[in-house]
């Protein structure tokens, strides 16, 4: 944040006020007529965009508890989690199963893959490294729709179409290029010196693995799975091709089909469904938001 | 004692390691690295490869080009060239990225972080708080929620003041594109509001004592100064914008008509409703090949900079 | 406890080299501090013996062992950080018994180790806290800590008090000569702070651009630099260095200097002759240049006349800089000498006294 302006004395000045009030200053005419906003005003323009912005969600979970939703925001007249059992039995329990397999299965062969290529990048030297760190990067920005076709037609040649396991692999691998670019540079910047203090006590390679590196990676190594996680539980493309069994639809899916599905929207239902297949991921954001900002400090290991 | 005289003439002595040492630690560090490459280069290199030859062909989902499938050379192409729905998706791709990514979201974004530097702390938080809650929602739910609120007596038409009619049809962009904004505004303004932060204050109090207005600094001094960020922001928001696909897919389905369809969009209607596999990897491809030209536009425009922090 | 041999050790980094046909043998129980600006070598050097890097080309020895591959857990040495490299994510306690607790020691002996050692240092309060919870000071003892406990064949140190603010590092300097005595153990210490080395070292090793200049005791690198590096390196106020011109004209050899020409002994002369030197840089201490008032000289020394031209006062003495002509002789004069800025001043000192350098190499003459 910028700090505010300061008269000669150190006093705050309000914005808007810097004149010559001091001695020894003469202010140009200019900043007297200037236009300023002052702190009022802004709250209130952020609030206005803040209201703005609450709209669709405050009628996402009105909706969701009223049974009797349509398209408005409205409150419920009776509140009710009747939307909830509704649509569970209807298919969002098994659905949202269905993501968490998904998005489980995925995160971990992604964080752990991941995990090992970035540590070897961020401490060995490898030849080629560079080109290869090059390529990860390069990899981190080609979209899925260039991969969704062919990888469709290797599946169809190898039967690996229908199944769960062989689309989270595909989300798995989507993942990997970030995250082994977020986890090299985490591993990078943690000092090599704990893993040099560890070696001259007379700790193994392994030992060292376990009772230092890892402790002091886990930070990364949890954002890591957190960002894959998220991202695979939304994707909605990827299952949509590669997996047509009904059995496995996931949660984007299921809420695709389900607005379709029926003659009328079932306003109060998928509103019920939203909210069900989105509390995990906003759990998941405030949790992982607490360790970014929280840093990744090694304090006291090291100095300042 | 001056310097120790040195061990006599003759050769340098070079120790070698030992060779099962060595060997041991380049065998853990490829058995390491293999999972990952196997992984990439498997699902990701060579798809992409594939996706390479396989705009070329006449590859169909279903019927009898899906097994014998053959080479055909540049059909593809000039069929694309030809194909007035494809130019419109073009034109409806960077109406998208350039309406909701970079007008909608950076300006926004911008917005909200430089009137977070001066409002109150929880005014800040809890409008902060709201904006990246439709960040973190997932795609699909952002869909369905505008989608509803564009309806015919939704809350959008009511607010548009036509409660009768159904935006999504009427004004199908507008609203994909005002959702679009929504749901993206929140990447922006953590980004610039970092940005920001790092803009040194003192700069900004010189400027003042020189007597520039506030809108004067902003143009003249701040953004300036955060051009990298900026350029970054960019470069990120149209990466993820021009190959979005549920957002609009699950609202409109491209319609009505073709009046949303996007590139990502119009590819998958190509392939998977009209059979064509081997033409939507073709405009897969040109959706790629627009991506990476936009990217080192961007790019360069970050080289200066770059250049600063490198040296 | 061993003895510490490098012999023709090389190290290069890409195209720098690091550390350039080294030769240095360090005895048992010694405690030797290598010292040097930065990029000199030193680290490098540290960390060669420890394990970190290997020498490219020549050999290290610990005791009778050929080292050069040896992996630094099987060295059985101990290190300091510079930024002491204390475990974050473990207590202190567990920070200390960490090498004995890899070795599989007994709880029981850890424990008795680990408050023998921690009451030394007056950590033993601290043995539950995390090191962020740590001062400077604190953290710097359980690094010391932690390195005692192993018992090790030689303690490594890497510029340990330089994180520490000025109070604390004379303090810390104390403590570690009166930890040296009590473990006699062969100490090698790297630092750049040439007060540390002249108050801690047995022998010091100065070392510049990779090479060694000089291995020697405090007193003798002080009195006898081996180069014009050695000589302005240690010392503070810095040596007067100026050059001068050898003339053996007439019957008695001089030296072209400082606007005048003084007179050398048969002995310098000897040397000079013998080092086939033309020019030579003259370096004497500031504490052996005597000041006079402009009217007043000491017969026997040549009187060399000059300018006051900055007065430093300490309090315990006072530094004055007289300009010569082209240079600017610094002197250590006791307080309240009553010299005036500006005004002109004779100073003389004995020619004896000086070191004299090749004006070519930089090597010592005399």
């Amino acid at each position: 944040m910028t700090s505010p302006p300061r008269s000669l004395k150190g006093e705050e000045v309000p914005a808007g006020q810097l004149t010559a009030s001091e001695p020894g200053i003469s202010a140009p005419a200019v900043i007297r007529k200037r236009f300023s906003l002052s702190r009022p005003v802004l709250n209130v323009g952020m609030i206005i965009i803040g209201v703005i912005f609450l709209l669709p969600l405050l009628w996402l979970i009105l909706a969701s508890l009223n049974p009797g939703a349509d398209d408005t925001l409205s409150l419920p007249h009776p509140f009710s989690l009747q939307n909830y059992h509704l649509v569970i039995h209807a298919g969002a329990g098994a659905a949202i199963t269905n993501s968490l397999y998904l998005a489980g299965v995925s995160t971990i062969i992604a964080t752990a893959v991941s995990t090992m290529a970035g540590f070897m990048l961020a401490r060995r030297k490898i030849r080629f490294k560079g080109v290869i760190l090059v390529l990860v990067l390069f990899l981190t920005g080609l979209p899925v729709t260039l991969l969704l076709i062919p990888t469709y037609q290797i599946f169809v040649n190898l039967g690996w179409l229908n199944s769960k396991f062989y689309t989270s692999l595909v989300l798995a691998s989507m993942s990997v290029p970030f995250s082994i670019w977020l986890l090299k540079n985490f591993i990078g910047q943690v000092p090599t010196e704990f893993e040099e203090a560890a070696a001259i006590e007379g700790a193994s390679e392994i030992s060292i693995l376990f009772r230092i590196v890892i402790p002091l990676i886990i930070p990364g190594i949890l954002v890591s799975a957190i960002l894959t996680f998220i991202n695979s539980w939304g994707s909605f493309l990827i299952p949509l091709v590669l997996d047509a069994n009904p059995a496995d639809t996931p949660g984007a899916v299921g809420i695709y089909q389900f607005m379709s599905a029926n003659g009328q929207v079932q306003f109060g239902q998928l509103a019920a469904y939203s909210v069900l297949f989105s509390v995990p991921v906003i759990i998941l954001y405030l949790i992982s938001s607490r360790w970014l900002s929280g840093g990744f400090s090694f304090a006291g290991g090291v100095k300042g | 004692m001056t310097a120790v005289a040195s061990a006599g003439p003759g050769d340098d002595i070079v120790v070698a390691e030992p060779r099962l040492r060595s060997w041991i630690r380049h065998a853990v560090t490829t058995t390491w690295l293999l999972p990952s490459a196997v992984l990439l280069i498997g699902l990701f290199i060579i798809p992409t490869i594939y996706a390479i030859y396989l705009g070329f062909t006449n590859l169909e989902l279903l019927g009898q080009y899906a097994q014998n499938y053959s080479f055909t050379g540049t059909a593809n192409l000039q069929r694309m060239v030809h194909d007035p729905t494809f130019w419109l998706s073009v034109k409806l791709t960077l109406i998208f990225v350039i309406g909701s990514g970079i007008v909608a979201q950076t300006v926004l974004g911008l917005a909200l972080a430089l009137l977070g530097q001066r409002v109150n702390v929880v005014v800040r938080a809890s409008v902060g708080a709201i904006v990246i809650l439709a960040w973190v929602l997932p795609e699909i739910a952002v869909a369905f929620v505008w989608y509803s609120f564009s309806q015919a007596g939704g809350t959008l038409s009511h607010l548009f003041g036509t409660p009768k009619s159904d935006l999504l049809s009427t004004a199908p962009m507008l609203v994909v594109c005002l959702a679009n904004a929504w749901r993206g505004t929140a990447f922006s303004m953590l980004l610039l509001s970092a940005g920001l932060r790092n803009v040194p204050g003192e700069v900004d109090e010189a400027a003042q004592l020189e007597g520039a207005g506030y809108w004067r600094r902003l143009f003249t001094v701040t953004l300036p100064i955060m051009r990298p960020t900026l350029m970054i922001n960019l470069l990120l928001i149209t990466l993820a914008t021009i190959s979005d696909f549920t957002l609009i897919y699950a609202m409109t389905q491209g319609g009505p008509g073709n009046q949303t369809a996007i590139l990502p969009v119009y590819m998958y209607i190509e392939a998977f409703q009209f059979n064509q596999l081997g033409y939507g990897t073709t405009i897969a491809l040109t959706l790629v090949i627009i991506g990476a030209i936009l990217s080192i536009a961007y790019i360069r425009q970050l080289r200066p900079e770059l250049k600063d922090t490198v040296s | 406890m061993a003895k510490i041999a490098l012999r023709r050790v090389t190290k290069s980094f890409g195209a720098k080299v690091a550390v350039d046909d080294l030769n240095l043998e360090i005895e048992d129980g010694e405690f030797v501090i290598v010292v040097g600006p930065s990029g000199c070598g030193k680290t490098t050097t540290l960390r060669m013996i420890a394990g970190f890097e290997t020498p490219n080309k020549g050999t290290l020895h610990i005791g009778e062992t050929l080292m050069n591959h040896v992996p630094p857990k099987d060295r059985n040495l101990a290190m300091v950080f510079q930024n002491y490299a204390l475990f974050p994510h473990m207590s202190v306690e567990r920070n200390l018994s960490f090498g004995l607790r890899i070795r599989h020691t007994s709880k029981k002996e850890i424990s008795t180790q680990v408050h023998e050692i921690a009451e030394m240092l007056g950590i033993d309060g601290l043995l539950d806290r995390r090191p962020s919870q740590l001062s400077g000071g604190e953290r710097q003892r359980v690094a010391l800590g932690r390195a005692l406990l192993r018992k090790p064949q030689a303690f490594l140190l890497d510029e340990p008090l330089s994180n520490l603010d000025a109070a604390l590092r004379t303090q810390m300097r104390f403590e570690l000569k009166r930890i040296h005595t009590q473990f006699p153990v062969t100490t090698v210490y790297v630092t750049h702070d040439q007060v540390e080395a002249m108050t801690m070292a047995d022998r010091i090793v100065l070392m510049n651009g990779g090479e060694i200049q000089q291995v020697a005791s405090p007193e003798r690198l002080y009195a006898e630099p081996a180069n014009v590096f050695a000589a302005g390196f240690i010392g503070s106020p810095k040596i007067n260095l100026f050059s001068a011109q050898v003339d053996h004209s007439g019957g008695e050899s001089t030296l072209r200097c400082l606007e005048t020409a003084i007179p050398v002994t048969t002995e310098i002369a000897d040397h000079l002759r013998a080092a086939r030197s033309e020019t030579v840089t003259v370096g004497i201490r500031p504490e052996d240049v005597v000041l006079r008032p402009a009217t007043d000289h000491d017969p026997g020394r040549a009187a060399i006349a000059g300018i006051v031209e900055v007065i430093e006062p300490l309090g315990a003495e006072t530094h004055i800089a007289v300009r010569v002509g082209d240079e600017t002789i610094t002197c250590r004069t006791p307080p309240r000498s009553g010299f005036e800025l500006g005004s002109t001043i004779n100073l003389s000192f004995d020619i004896t006294q000086a070191s004299i350098f090749d004006g070519t190499s930089g090597l010592r003459v005399c």
